[in-house]
């Protein structure tokens, strides 16, 4: 029965916390995916030369973006955590029946919601890391990433698992952005998953390529 | 070679203490355009009388008839057979109480739903007999009217991951009536009053976006734009009063 669970004295319940929860989830995501696009291009940089991500690096490391906006960047991405969290049920009794209803309806957008829920809890632990690790051991260089990926055989499989895992989170972020606020209407929705793809497959490839490219340097 | 077709259907009766929840198979000659209100009344004249299913119109106006055919809410006198394997699996909506097999009660759900939302025109103005109807421009009388082809059948509530999980939640139903009022130059409700309905997480800011309730509706109601441009305008009506003038917005459905 569909009835309100809780009464109250105030007669107009005006409160507006739930609407910027959701501008805030939905800015601070839309924040992350434009500096995942920004971040690739950065560190993508080292395929074409290593001194391009270096004068890039030292670019971000003389105007402070570096020192101010990593923590920005980690703030956000724990931020935009908390606030989605809010939808993702903790109870096991509902996450079976989220999951059961995504079996049962082979339905693909519920099955992308679950892709998020999944890849935003490993994402909240190996982002940290992954931060953690480069912002407390400025300034990047390309030789120093080189270095760590070199050496360890679990810094290579980290981010094997790692950039796939983001770009899924950002591709798919982006595309329920884009049909939850109504920006992109029904005959628009599968070419945009299309493209989104084919987006998130390129922005594989390169992350891949800058990952060999790391592994591979002056040797 | 007409095919035999499977039923797998879902079994229970709760008035009935001695009756547990199964399912039970049914075979059944496919016929030309077989539905499965076609099928279903076969079932029950020809092999079983005591199942039970809702029926009504046989033309998806009356909404009576959604289940969930192959995990996937429809209506049943809307589904035609040949557009299903040989195996077909009937199961009544969740979410709805149960009557008995696959007919459950939809009605008590969307009274609650109706008086939530207060499915109504809210006017001052005194009702005239003697004067002429008021006017209205007919592409917004289409507008109205497309929002209005909403049959009550239940799907889209089914389909959702969301209602599924929080038995609070308005569901797409609820907000595309809203967006009707919304639209409905007659309801004199102001943006404040509809905010006070769905601003909050049991409504528009509660929808995950999983589009489950467009990818099922059998009217096919344009949920997606309707829950999305609602989103947006409540958005816009809770933050207004905090942007500079330049990006404030008054959303229009």
């Amino acid at each position: 029965m569909s009835i309100p669970s809780y009464a109250t004295h105030n007669p107009r319940a005006n409160c507006r916390s739930s609407a910027y929860l959701d501008w805030l989830q939905m800015l601070s995501g839309a924040c992350l995916v434009i500096f995942m696009i920004m971040h690739l291009f950065f560190v993508g940089s080292v395929i074409i030369s290593p001194s391009l991500m270096n004068g890039l690096s030292d670019v971000f490391e003389w105007t402070g973006m570096a020192q101010i906006g990593g923590p920005v960047i980690f703030f956000l991405l724990l931020l935009h955590f908390v606030l989605a969290a809010r939808k993702i049920p903790f109870a096991s009794k509902q996450q079976g029946i989220m999951l059961a209803d995504a079996r049962r309806m082979h339905h693909l957008d519920t099955w992308l919601w679950v892709i998020q829920a999944v890849s935003g809890m490993v994402i909240l632990v190996m982002g940290s890391i992954h931060l953690w690790t480069v912002l407390t051991d400025l300034p990047i260089t390309a030789e120093k990433n080189a270095m760590r990926l070199r050496d360890s055989a679990g810094w290579v499989s980290f981010y094997v698992v790692f950039i796939p895992i983001v770009w899924l989170h950002t591709g798919i972020g982006f595309y329920r952005i884009m049909v939850k606020w109504g920006v992109v209407g029904i005959d628009g929705r599968s070419s945009l998953r299309q493209k989104d793809a084919l987006v998130v497959a390129a922005a594989m490839i390169i992350g891949f390529a800058t990952l060999l490219r790391f592994i591979f340097l002056s040797k | 070679m007409a095919r035999t077709l499977t039923f797998s259907i879902f079994r229970y009766n709760p008035q009935d203490p001695a009756s547990v929840p199964h399912m039970q198979e049914f075979r059944l000659e496919e016929t030309e355009s077989m539905t499965l209100f076609i099928a279903l009344n076969r079932l029950r004249e020809e092999q079983d009388h005591s199942l039970q299913f809702d029926f009504c119109c046989r033309a998806a106006i009356c909404g009576a008839c959604a289940m969930v055919i192959n995990g996937r809410p429809g209506l049943a006198c809307h589904s035609k057979t040949k557009d299903y394997p040989d195996k077909i699996t009937l199961m009544p909506l969740p979410v709805f109480k149960l009557i008995g097999d696959l007919s459950v009660d939809t009605g008590t759900w969307f009274r609650g739903m109706a008086k939530r939302v207060e499915s109504w025109c809210h006017t001052k103005k005194i009702f005239d007999p003697t004067a002429q109807e008021e006017r209205m421009d007919n592409a917004l009388a289409e507008r109205i009217y497309e929002l209005d082809r909403c049959v009550e059948c239940g799907c889209c509530v089914a389909a959702c991951g969301t209602a599924l999980m929080r038995d609070d939640f308005l569901g797409a139903v609820a907000l595309n009536r809203v967006a009707r009022f919304v639209l409905d130059p007659r309801d004199e409700r102001s943006e404040q009053d509809y905010f006070d309905i769905i601003g909050t997480d049991e409504g528009v800011f509660g929808c995950m976006g999983l589009l489950g309730c467009q990818d099922v509706c059998p009217k096919s109601l344009p949920l997606q734009e309707v829950l999305g441009k609602l989103r947006l305008k409540m958005a816009f009506a809770a933050a207004n009063h905090l942007l500079p003038r330049f990006l404030r917005r008054e959303i229009k459905l």
